[in-house]
């Protein structure tokens, strides 16, 4: 490579800087969203495939960009195959997969506070070791307002108990703890940078997450990702944020977002 | 007469630290006790003995001193004098919206997580390192906001708990205030005017005192929060953070570096704060491509980024503008507080140290130890009581000023935000602050006795 080649990508931006192409002015950092009932957006997430919430879990993992798309393929269907092993190895340790039940028989104390509102992150549940869960009420009651809204009962079905399945996924952290020499979210691990000759192994957090889902999942025996609460719950704080989410969701999975005119509410 | 009058402002000074504890507008708080403290002290100079007049020929108006003069010193010549600070502060809080702008900030923190990994201790050290750095050029509400949305959601995706993670970043950001010119300048101001003296720049301070206190403050957070990491829960929570803080894409390798170029020419050539600005907030626009829109979009990018960043310090500008006026009034006040408090305050720099260290807790709730507060006041008092050096004055109050209330309280503006966004409650937050501003602070005070102590006499206004 000439020295030229080697300098220019340095140069260009400043030449650029100087000498470019007029353009219009910014917009606002973000950009204004039109409005999507929360209905189309639910039926279009439910066709979304495992692979396709694998990426948008680890989007929001640190160390997603040390995954090539296929690794991150492979480890969400790891990481799913170990939720669904442990839902399954519960239910039957325990006699129950009813996750009241469970967390009852595992000696979980669960706990249902409010919270304050906010929409930038919301929170859901939270899981505190050695066995505490907290299930977030604001969260759940401004659910079962958006639930009413038309078309959500028909994607979401009767089966989803908003409460239980947050219940179930944070049954799942417990879960991790107790086994974590073993379970396979815990085991798994990346190569990151360190001084030759030094390791630095790291675990890879968003598969506890995957793991969580598909083990709320199996249990509470719905038919989709749980990951679809995220913009169902965020819908109840922040319709525009919602509606966000749900766009950035469907641009990992390389789709595009349905056009709401041509929406009809399913029954 | 002197010591009711004393007796009288000491009263409105405890009334101040209360309307300030209360959380109350700052501006009109420091608007309303400067009008007190003007009226007070000049009335008294009509009833006082002419002993006491004559020991404090401050108070003796006349036509030497007129009484005009002295009103136009407090509420003209004192906020004007402060504008050379202000536009400091209006550059720095410009230069911290470019580096969020470009993606350098978001970049470096994300940098730095790839290397920590889903390890919580390593990643927040890690953090807490940059986030001091980050801060040592950074200025205003907006960039912390804007870097605490990157950073609380990472700590707290790696099960730190929220109080902590919280806890972490802000003391972190206090750390990096330590070297921060913008706020070097910006206190400097309450002791001397810009003009004087002139050896004492950031450069020298940094070099004697500075670099030890940054490294202090970040050496004790992250020992603490590591502490209080390995006495917490594992926790996880399901959150779902809406986009924003994860989009930008990175910044170059080579432009990592112009957050701290400010600094380092300020304090390696004692070159201009706000030249250090400019050559580094260009330098960062343009090779981070953001200039490519050509020269009119150019100018509307720089034009909206000092925008955004003077709005991120407005809420500052007015308790800025009124600061002064209230250290000016403070020295008509003085010979008052001197009659009273005279026989009880410190005299000496060890005494001052260990008074100052013992009392740290009471910069919280803009107390009477942190300028940003009512400590103005105090600092009125104590440099009229005893004659201590500019550079151990600065340290003295920097140390409840920006540990102590940048850092721990919960009247911060952006502590406050981190509050709300994390879903701390204020007293988890101070059960973690508390303990470790003391820490720092005795630490900073021990640190204060070896280097700023016994200063030749040219350090002295």
């Amino acid at each position: 490579m000439s020295f030229k080649e080697k300098v220019k990508p340095y140069l260009e931006p400043i030449a650029d800087g100087l000498f470019g192409k007029q353009r219009g002015m910014r917009g606002p950092q973000l950009a204004p969203v039109a409005p999507r009932p929360i209905g189309l957006m639910m039926e279009d997430l439910l066709r979304l495939d495992d692979e396709a919430w694998g990426t948008y879990a680890f989007s929001r993992d640190v160390l997603n960009r040390k995954f090539t798309p296929e690794k991150r393929a492979e480890l969400t269907h790891r990481a799913m195959e170990c939720g669904r092993e442990y839902a399954q190895k519960m239910a039957g340790q325990y006699g129950t997969s009813n996750p009241t039940e469970l967390a009852k028989k595992m000696g979980m104390q669960v706990e249902y506070p409010e919270m304050p509102k906010s929409a930038a992150r919301v929170l859901f549940a939270e899981f505190k070791a050695p066995n505490h869960i907290y299930l977030y009420m604001d969260a759940v009651r401004k659910a079962r307002t958006t639930m009413i809204e038309p078309g959500v009962k028909a994607v979401l079905t009767d089966k989803l108990d908003i409460g239980q399945l947050l219940l179930a996924h944070e049954l799942f952290h417990y879960v991790e703890e107790t086994y974590k020499k073993e379970i396979f979210t815990r085991t798994e691990k990346v190569e990151l940078w360190a001084p030759k000759p030094l390791h630095n192994r790291s675990t890879i957090g968003c598969l506890g997450e995957i793991a969580a889902m598909e083990f709320a999942r199996t249990l509470t025996d719905i038919p989709y990702s749980p990951y679809l609460m995220d913009v169902f719950l965020v819908y109840g704080y922040s319709k525009d944020a919602a509606v966000r989410l749900y766009e950035e969701i469907m641009g990992l999975a390389g789709l595009r977002p349905s056009n709401p005119e041509n929406y009809s509410p399913a029954t | 007469m002197e010591y009711v009058i004393g007796v009288l402002l000491l009263l409105t000074f405890f009334g101040l630290a209360y309307y300030c504890i209360k959380g109350y507008n700052l501006m009109i708080g420091f608007l309303v006790i400067t009008i007190i403290w003007t009226v007070l002290p000049m009335l008294g100079s009509l009833v006082v003995g002419s002993a006491f007049l004559e020991a404090n020929p401050i108070l003796n108006f006349g036509p030497d001193n007129t009484l005009v003069n002295a009103l136009n010193s407090i509420y003209q010549s004192a906020p004007e004098g402060w504008g050379t600070t202000l536009v400091n502060v209006c550059w720095g809080a410009w230069f911290g919206r470019v580096l969020m702008e470009t993606g350098i900030a978001s970049t470096i923190i994300r940098k730095t997580v790839e290397l920590g990994g889903d390890r919580p201790i390593v990643t927040m050290a890690l953090l807490n390192i940059v986030t001091a750095v980050i801060f040592t050029a950074m200025t205003g509400a907006g960039p912390v906001i804007a870097i605490g949305v990157i950073v609380l959601p990472i700590m707290m995706s790696l099960g730190i708990p929220k109080a902590i993670a919280m806890f972490s970043f802000m003391e972190s950001v206090a750390a990096g205030i330590y070297l921060n010119p913008v706020n070097f300048a910006q206190y400097r101001a309450f002791f001397i005017a810009t003009d004087e003296m002139p050896d004492f720049t950031l450069g020298w301070y940094a070099a004697k005192w500075g670099y030890a206190a940054l490294a202090i403050a970040l050496v004790v957070t992250t020992i603490m929060a590591g502490v209080f990491l390995s006495r917490s829960k594992t926790s996880h929570a399901w959150a779902a953070q809406t986009a924003g803080a994860q989009q930008a894409k990175d910044a170059p390798m080579y432009t990592l570096i112009l957050p701290i170029v400010p600094v380092v020419l300020n304090i390696a050539f004692n070159f201009s704060v706000i030249g250090g600005f400019v050559i580094a907030g260009f330098a960062a626009l343009f090779l981070c491509g953001k200039m490519k829109g050509g020269f009119k979009a150019s100018c509307q990018l720089v034009n909206k980024l000092y925008y955004d960043g003077v709005v991120d310090t407005a809420p500052l500008v007015g308790f800025l503008l009124t600061l002064p006026m209230f250290n000016k009034v403070a020295s008509y006040a003085s010979p008052y507080f001197n009659a009273v408090l005279g026989p009880i305050m410190p005299k000496t720099e060890l005494v001052v140290c260990i008074v100052f260290a013992v009392l740290a807790g009471l910069g919280l709730f803009r107390g009477p130890m942190t300028l940003v507060g009512c400590g103005a006041a105090t600092l009125g008092v104590l440099s009229n009581v005893a004659s201590f050096s500019v550079p151990f004055l600065y340290a003295v109050f920097a140390i409840p000023t920006i540990t102590v209330n940048i850092g721990s309280c919960i009247t911060q503006s952006w502590v406050a935000w981190g509050l709300a966004y994390t879903k701390v409650e204020s007293k988890d937050y101070l059960k973690l602050s508390i303990p470790t501003l003391y820490i720092i602070s005795v630490l900073l005070y021990v640190l204060t006795m070896f280097t700023m102590t016994g200063l030749d006499q040219v350090w002295y206004a």
